[in-house]
């Protein structure tokens, strides 16, 4: 794969449960050795479109691909990382064994079932269990850095600089916007009915984005009129 | 076949079915070869309780813990989905296909190999393909343990409403269309009526349907799950 080719492309990508919208027409590239941050409320469709990406759902319209195949056939081709918090790992299994199920080595050494850990040791397990596989190519996170200390922060946050450093794709969604502010290359505000992309410098001129900007500018899009082919049922899309 | 080892050690790590259904299977087996062993001639009744066991622990479910995304780390750590489901099949039998095979060993081996152990007949095997299939091919979408319950009811009413089905399933000859929809009904609901029996001729033609219906309900449930969207219960 070339450097910084595109790994991740999202077209025209409508999400619906049954009858109910939760994004429409969203569209945004990501490539190798980038990464790019999800902000959204409540309901925005964060996690939705975490798991479009792993292949786990099909958008209701338009096309995914991940390294040029569709998500659940880049999951066979591709080495994907994927995580979704803390409440997603078995409550009965022992840390310890689940520990070995990313790369073959134990990366917690509790013997507790998962169910007794505190939330924060199991989203450090769940993330070291996901993280420990090399070489990774798409890192997808939901609300990694929820219940972490201070220590666990930092260790998730150069190991997802190393990584991408390495030419994985990293995809993070954070209500704890101190965290992403300044890791990532672009950001994805999901809104009701409006997706805004847009990288680093957009946010910030000069110098580093910051959890203020990035909830200044959410704010922002937030409280923005919209226009009227912005309005619900309209066409929308997320764009730079 | 590295694929098929990590699979396995998935489920091995966090198994299907709850931890007390492994240790209820090692008390049922355990209370099985003594049994076998006190009274060989007792051993088909012997093994109810491993089939019965079984139909539980096969209806492990895959729906719900997949959307409580338990299974991520497998779905997106390269397997196809249909390996996946099969693997999760297969680890819900396991166990009471284990301690089947465990209690007829010791069968044969206290009949000195000298005769053919009714734990390992024609009738035994119908018996334990339908109760480690149609239980988890309903389940599959539903949650743990609903298609066992579902049996269970059904069987209970049917024996108490049209006790006759179970009289027909225990060999009566078959006379007619209608008679032989009914046993062939009877086989799916009493599988374990069929514990140790010899089927020949005219049993084929009841069985046979039986173990058809089963196939047929394992295929749609790979399909179905395979098509299917895992959305994480939390997101929607």
């Amino acid at each position: 794969m070339a450097p910084s080719s595109v790994f991740v492309s999202v077209r025209n990508v409508t999400a619906r449960y049954r009858r109910r919208e939760v994004f429409r027409d969203l569209t945004f590239d990501l490539r190798t050795g980038q990464s790019l941050g999800v902000i959204g409320a409540n309901g925005a469709g964060k996690t939705t479109l975490l798991r479009m990406l792993v292949g786990c759902l099909s958008p209701a319209v338009g096309d995914v691909r991940i390294g040029g195949f569709r998500p659940r056939d880049a999951t066979l081709r591709t080495s994907v990382a994927y995580f979704a918090g803390a409440a997603t790992l078995p409550p009965n299994v022992r840390a310890t064994a689940w520990g070995t199920l990313g790369s073959g080595e134990a990366t917690l050494a509790d013997r507790r079932r998962i169910r007794a850990l505190s939330q924060g040791m199991k989203q450090l397990l769940g993330l070291r269990t996901v993280l420990s596989r090399h070489p990774l190519q798409l890192i997808v996170l939901d609300e990694p850095w929820e219940g972490l200390d201070t220590e666990s922060s930092r260790w998730l946050n150069a190991t997802l600089e190393s990584k991408r450093d390495r030419g994985a794709a990293v995809v993070v969604s954070s209500h704890r916007l101190h965290d992403l502010a300044g890791f990532c290359d672009e950001y994805l505000f999901l809104m009701p009915h409006e997706a805004r992309l847009m990288k680093a410098h957009e946010i910030a001129r000069v110098g580093p984005v910051t959890a203020a900007l990035l909830t200044d500018t959410f704010d922002k899009l937030r409280e923005r009129p919209k226009a009227p082919f912005e309005q619900p049922g309209q066409e929308y899309r997320a764009h730079s | 076949m590295r694929r098929w080892w990590y699979l396995a050690r998935f489920f091995f790590v966090a198994p299907p079915m709850p931890l007390l259904m492994i240790g209820a299977f090692a008390v049922a087996t355990v209370v099985a070869i003594v049994s076998v062993i006190i009274d060989p001639a007792r051993a088909s009744s012997a093994l109810t309780p491993v089939l019965l066991l079984q139909l539980f622990a096969c209806a492990s479910g895959f729906d719900v813990p997949a959307r409580r995304g338990h299974y991520d780390l497998l779905l997106t750590h390269g397997e196809p989905r249909r390996r996946v489901i099969v693997a999760h099949w297969g680890a819900s039998a396991a166990p009471g296909l284990l301690c089947w095979l465990l209690i007829a060993a010791v069968r044969y081996a206290i009949s000195n190999g000298s005769e053919r152990t009714l734990l390992l007949n024609v009738g035994t095997v119908t018996a334990m393909i339908l109760v480690s299939t149609i239980p988890w091919a309903i389940t599959v979408r539903l949650p743990r343990f609903s298609g066992a319950i579902g049996w269970l009811l059904t069987a209970v009413t049917l024996s108490l409403g049209r006790p006759d089905m179970v009289a027909v399933q225990a060999g009566a000859p078959i006379h007619g269309a209608t008679e032989w929809l009914v046993t062939t009904c009877a086989v799916l609901v009493y599988p374990l009526l069929l514990v140790g029996r010899d089927l020949h001729g005219r049993d084929l033609l009841v069985v046979v349907p039986g173990v058809m219906f089963a196939i047929a309900a394992v295929s749609i449930a790979f399909w179905s799950i395979d098509r299917r969207d895992i959305p994480l219960e939390a997101a929607q």
